[in-house]
Formats: structure tokens, C-alpha cells, sequence
């Protein structure tokens, strides 16, 4: 079967997904079977196969299965956010359809993405400006301390989501011709670069520890450069960089814990949930506890859809359940079988892109396909190990299934772009 | 309460998505134990002297045949044009060089090609901007082998040699 007809193949059983997972939603609220949810999941399937079909004429050589991985997942989120809101699912249903534009547009316009290398420079300020955009009076939003969205007119969005590509994009290109230089002197039997070699990725870690102060975020910013800290090592082959990298952020991410109030008070609700005082404390340990709760109600085969108790009259039960909490909700209606298999396919979208990067020929694509799959893998890291207390929860998106039009449009770019790489490496080695 | 058609869906959906994860695994699996996709990719750029050293070539020993650099993409030049390397040759903008770029990247005297003991050895020759060899920036003499890519700005050379 070609590669093609393979992805076709692969859209289905998100399609069925779609079906059944609504299906039971209709089922568990209304009382009856609609057969609404046939066509929510044929008009889902007619959109992915437009997809579908654009891969077909522009990218034939692509891999087979990212397509049909993101609408699995997708389709999932789908269907638990209009499990929590009805008016939220509606958003979020167009919210997939711009992301899909955007997903055609990335493939259609970029000819060839070896172009984005040209433009580095400005692509770099570009991102960095947009990070600090939130920041800006008037039109930049703050959420629980954090400094992340900014509103234009009826418009607010996540500036971050969109200044991660960019800044993948600027390293990968900085760090193919830089990456020989890096390692070339030694000194004291280490591998010591120059100052003005180091310059550039000194000037990065600034740029992390000045996203915690500004933006006071430690999951984008941990996202960001650990993102950066996986393309350095695979840039260089050195395990120096990422150890000594990771040394510096763990230095940087401390002071930060105990000099600003927000990070601190994260911290200290992420060691003790259940403590009392911190639990009925505003902004304190009650949605991480309620999490923690919701999952182990959810037992091994859950409760069923529908059956997550999200919030009583007004007060929330679980809050943010459509974004941050959403990998709870999902364990609660589905169990631990449900939860594993989220994980597993988000496992196999990882796989594909680092293939993406090993079948990639030249240094610039497989850094770059490296690193945007690094930034897809952390951000699941951050938001799962926040709700299953591994680390501190900081409000990121689960990729493709959290509610948020900013992050589904960015994850979508993100794809079309490892598809772009992925086509160019295959078709080289079929030569 | 849970109805019993509901917990049939939710059967179903879990299904559909374990079974999917089986097919996309089942698929990789059977990559992985089939490496001719990745062997033909060839190793790292880093090493890229063996990429092409089964394909193309046809057998012919390197060394004593004709080298060439084959015009990939260069301003003012047209795809596919061919030097032959004789004795060696400078690339770069300026009136004595023996390729001649049309590259607002390039240098005067940009970069060199030497023959040493049949092989040709490429060296920068201090530019501005860098040559690059398959990707890789030239810090130091590299020896060409069948099948590298030179590239200057957005000038792009491929060497053959049989």
C-alpha cells in the first residue's frame, strides 16, 4: 500500500472516534441516541480528507502517519470539550478548521522551507518581540500571574505558541553554522568554544530566565530551552552542553521559585497538595489536589463520558477543566486505559518526528525537525507531569486536545512543517 | 447513571484507539526491521563522504577518472553546467578566479580546489561568508569524494568523480 493511501486509511479511525465518542456524549445528556454524531464525524473526515488531499499533490513523499495521528488527537479533544461546553466545542471546531488552513497554507506557500533560513534574523526578532507583546499595556492580558495572552479587538491569543516556531526555526539555522565551530577548540581536555561562538546561545538562556521574570512562566520557558538544549546536543554531540544548559536553568528557575511570589507559590502546592492551609488558599494546591482526585476516581476503566463532576452550581470542581485540567477530565470519563492510550498516540506523533529528523539529510532540516518535536514532546511533558504532580503545573496546552485557538493553529504550522521535511528527506533516499 | 449503549461507544472508542495505536506501531516495527529506507538516507552529513558510495557511481574506482563540479543552482550559471577540475581551480567573484560566481555571497577569491595525490581537496580560502560542504561549514582542507555538495551563498556545486 503507498504512502498515501496508507494516510487515507489512517483518517477513519478518527472519524470513528468522532461517532462513537459523541455518541455517547449525546447519549449520557439527552437520554437517546442523535444521529448527529454520524455527521459531525463525516463532516470531520471530509475535512481531514481536504487535507489529506492537498498532501497528496504537494508533499507525496511525506510521512504517512502525522495526519492521521494529530486527528486522532483532535479528535479526542473534540469530543471531551463538548463533553464540558457545548459553546466552547463550537469555538474549538473552528478553531481546527483555521488551524487546518493554516496547516494548507504552511504546505502550499513554503515551496521550499530551506527559504526560512534566509530570514533568520528578522524571524528571531520576530519571535522575540512577540514574546514580550503580553507585556505591553493596553493589549496584553495577565492569567494567574502569568503573563501570556494579548487582545486585539474581539481577537486574544497566545503570542508564545507562535514565537516557539520562530525561534526553532532561527536556532536550527544558527546552529548548522555554528555547530562545527562549537566543538572545535579544546582546552583542558573540554570541549570549550569561543566567547563569540557561545555568544548567540548565552544570549538564549538570557532570553529563558527573561521569559520567567517577564513573563513568569516556568512551563513555556522550560519548553523553549529544553527545545534548545536537545538541538545543541544533537548539534554537537557533546553531553557537556546539555548537562551544564540544564545546570543554568535549574540555577536560574530556583532563584526564581524563591524570588517571585506566583512561581514560589506553585512550587510550594506542587510539594504539598493536600495541606490544608495551601488548599483553601486562592491560587493555591486545589486544582492540582482536584486533579489528583479526578484521576483516581477514574479507576482503571473510568467513569464514563459524561460522568466527570466538573463543577457544582458555580464553583468549579475541577478548574480549567478544558485546558489545563483536560488530561484529568479524560482520565476520570475514561480511566487509566484511556489515559494510556492518549499518551501512547502522543508517543508515536513524538516517534514520527524524530524519524522526520534521522531520515532528514542535510544539518538544517534535521535540527529543525528535531526541534520542533522536542517542543511537541516537552509541552505534553509540562502540562501531564503538572497534573499528575511530577513537576509543578503551569498552565501549557495539551497539543490538539486542550480547548485554545493559538496553540491547535501553532500545532498545526508545527506539522505541516515536519511534513515538508519529511517529504524532501524521502524522496531524497528514494533516489 | 451509565446506560448500557453508552458503555458500548465507550467500549468502541477506546477500541478504535488502541487499534489504531497497534496499526501505527505495527507499521513502524516493520520500518524499522526493513533499513533500506534509512540506509539509503545515508549516515549524518558529518560523515558524508559514504552517502553516495553504493549509488550512482556504478562501480568505477575514484581517483583516476575525470573530476568534475557540476552546477546544481548558481547565479549566472545554467543547471547542469560541468567544470573539470585538471590540475585544481579557485572559486570566488573576482576577474582570476577559474569558476567564476555571480554570488553577492561570495568572496573574490573564495575558495580552492587542489589535486593531492587524486584527490580533491577543498579549502576556504579566509571568505566571508564560509563554504560549506554538504551542509557543513569547511574549516580546513576536506577531501571531496563522489557525490558532496559544495555549496557558496546561494551558489551549489555537486562533485562527481569517474
Amino acid at each position: 500500500m503507498s504512502a498515501r493511501n496508507r494516510e487515507l486509511l489512517g483518517l477513519l479511525p478518527a472519524s470513528l472516534l468522532i461517532v462513537a465518542g459523541f455518541g455517547a456524549v449525546f447519549l449520557q445528556e439527552r437520554t437517546q441516541l442523535d444521529d448527529l454524531s454520524l455527521t459531525y464525524g463525516a463532516i470531520f473526515l471530509g475535512l481531514c480528507f481536504a487535507a489529506h488531499m492537498i498532501i497528496r499533490v504537494r508533499l507525496p513523499d511525506a510521512d504517512p502517519y502525522l495526519l492521521p495521528i494529530i486527528a486522532v488527537l483532535a479528535s479526542v479533544g473534540l469530543v471531551m470539550i463538548y463533553r464540558l461546553n457545548e459553546t466552547l466545542a463550537r469555538d474549538q471546531a473552528q478553531w481546527f478548521v483555521i488551524g487546518l488552513i493554516a496547516f494548507a497554507a504552511t504546505i502550499i506557500l513554503l515551496r521550499d522551507y530551506r527559504v526560512l533560513e534566509r530570514y533568520r534574523y528578522l524571524i528571531a526578532a520576530g519571535s522575540i518581540v512577540l514574546l514580550l507583546l503580553p507585556r505591553v499595556p493596553g493589549i496584553g492580558q495577565q492569567a494567574n500571574g502569568a503573563y501570556l495572552g494579548i487582545s486585539l479587538g474581539p481577537v486574544s491569543f497566545q503570542p508564545a505558541e507562535f514565537a516557539k516556531i520562530g525561534i526553532i526555526i532561527f536556532l536550527a539555522s544558527y546552529l548548522r553554522d555554528t555547530r562545527a565551530l562549537l566543538v572545535s577548540r579544546k582546552r583542558f581536555g573540554i570541549t570549550l568554544p569561543r566567547l563569540k561562538h557561545i555568544g548567540p546561545l548565552l544570549l538564549v538562556w538570557g532570553l529563558a530566565m527573561l521569559m520567567l521574570v517577564f513573563i513568569r512562566d516556568l512551563g513555556s520557558s522550560l519548553m523553549f530551552f529544553g527545545g534548545f538544549l536537545a538541538m545543541l546536543y544533537v548539534a554537537t554531540d557533546r553531553l557537556i552542553f546539555p548537562v551544564v544548559g540544564l545546570g543554568l536553568f535549574g540555577v536560574g528557575a530556583w532563584v526564581l521559585a524563591a524570588s517571585v511570589g506566583h512561581v514560589g507559590d506553585r512550587v510550594s502546592a506542587w510539594q504539598h497538595p493536600f495541606d490544608p492551609t495551601l488548599y483553601e488558599q486562592i491560587g493555591g494546591s486545589y486544582q492540582i489536589a482536584q486533579s489528583l482526585f479526578a484521576q483516581a476516581d477514574g479507576g482503571v476503566w473510568g467513569q464514563g463520558f459524561g460522568e466527570a463532576l466538573i463543577s457544582v452550581g458555580d464553583s468549579p470542581i475541577l478548574p480549567a477543566a478544558q485546558t489545563d485540567l483536560i488530561y484529568a477530565v479524560i482520565v476520570n470519563e475514561l480511566g487509566l486505559v484511556g489515559g494510556i492510550a492518549l499518551l501512547l498516540v502522543y508517543l508515536l506523533l513524538i516517534e514520527r518526528g524524530f524519524r522526520v529528523a534521522v531520515l532528514a539529510r542535510d544539518s538544517f532540516s534535521k535540527l529543525l525537525a528535531t526541534g520542533l518535536t522536542t517542543v511537541v514532546a516537552l509541552q505534553v511533558f509540562v502540562i501531564v507531569g503538572g497534573v499528575t504532580k511530577v513537576i509543578p503545573l503551569t498552565g501549557v496546552t495539551l497539543p490538539f486536545v486542550s480547548y485554545g485557538g493559538s496553540s491547535i493553529v501553532a500545532n498545526f504550522v508545527i506539522v505541516a512543517l515536519l511534513l515538508l521535511i519529511s517529504d524532501r528527506a524521502r524522496r531524497e533516499a528514494r533516489r | 447513571m451509565l446506560q448500557p449503549t453508552a458503555i458500548v461507544l465507550q467500549g468502541a472508542f477506546l477500541l478504535v484507539l488502541f487499534l489504531f495505536v497497534a496499526w501505527v506501531v505495527r507499521s513502524t516495527l516493520r520500518d524499522l526491521r526493513r533499513p533500506d529506507e534509512l540506509r539509503a538516507a545515508g549516515p549524518a552529513p558529518a560523515d558524508a563522504t559514504g552517502i553516495h558510495s553504493a549509488a550512482t557511481v556504478g562501480g568505477a574506482p575514484a581517483g583516476g577518472g575525470e573530476q568534475r563540479l557540476v552546477v546544481e543552482r548558481a547565479p549566472g550559471h545554467t543547471p547542469g553546467m560541468e567544470y573539470e577540475i585538471a590540475g585544481g581551480a579557485v572559486l570566488g567573484r573576482g576577474e582570476q578566479a577559474e569558476i567564476r560566481l555571480d554570488d553577492p555571497y561570495a568572496s573574490s577569491a573564495h575558495a580552492r580546489l587542489v589535486l593531492q595525490g587524486g584527490r580533491v581537496v577543498l579549502e576556504d580560502l579566509g571568505s566571508t561568508n564560509g563554504t560549506f560542504l554538504n551542509e557543513e561549514i569547511v574549516s580546513g582542507p576536506q577531501p571531496l569524494h563522489q557525490g558532496d555538495r559544495v555549496r557558496i551563498g546561494d551558489s551549489e556545486f555537486l562533485f562527481v568523480d569517474c
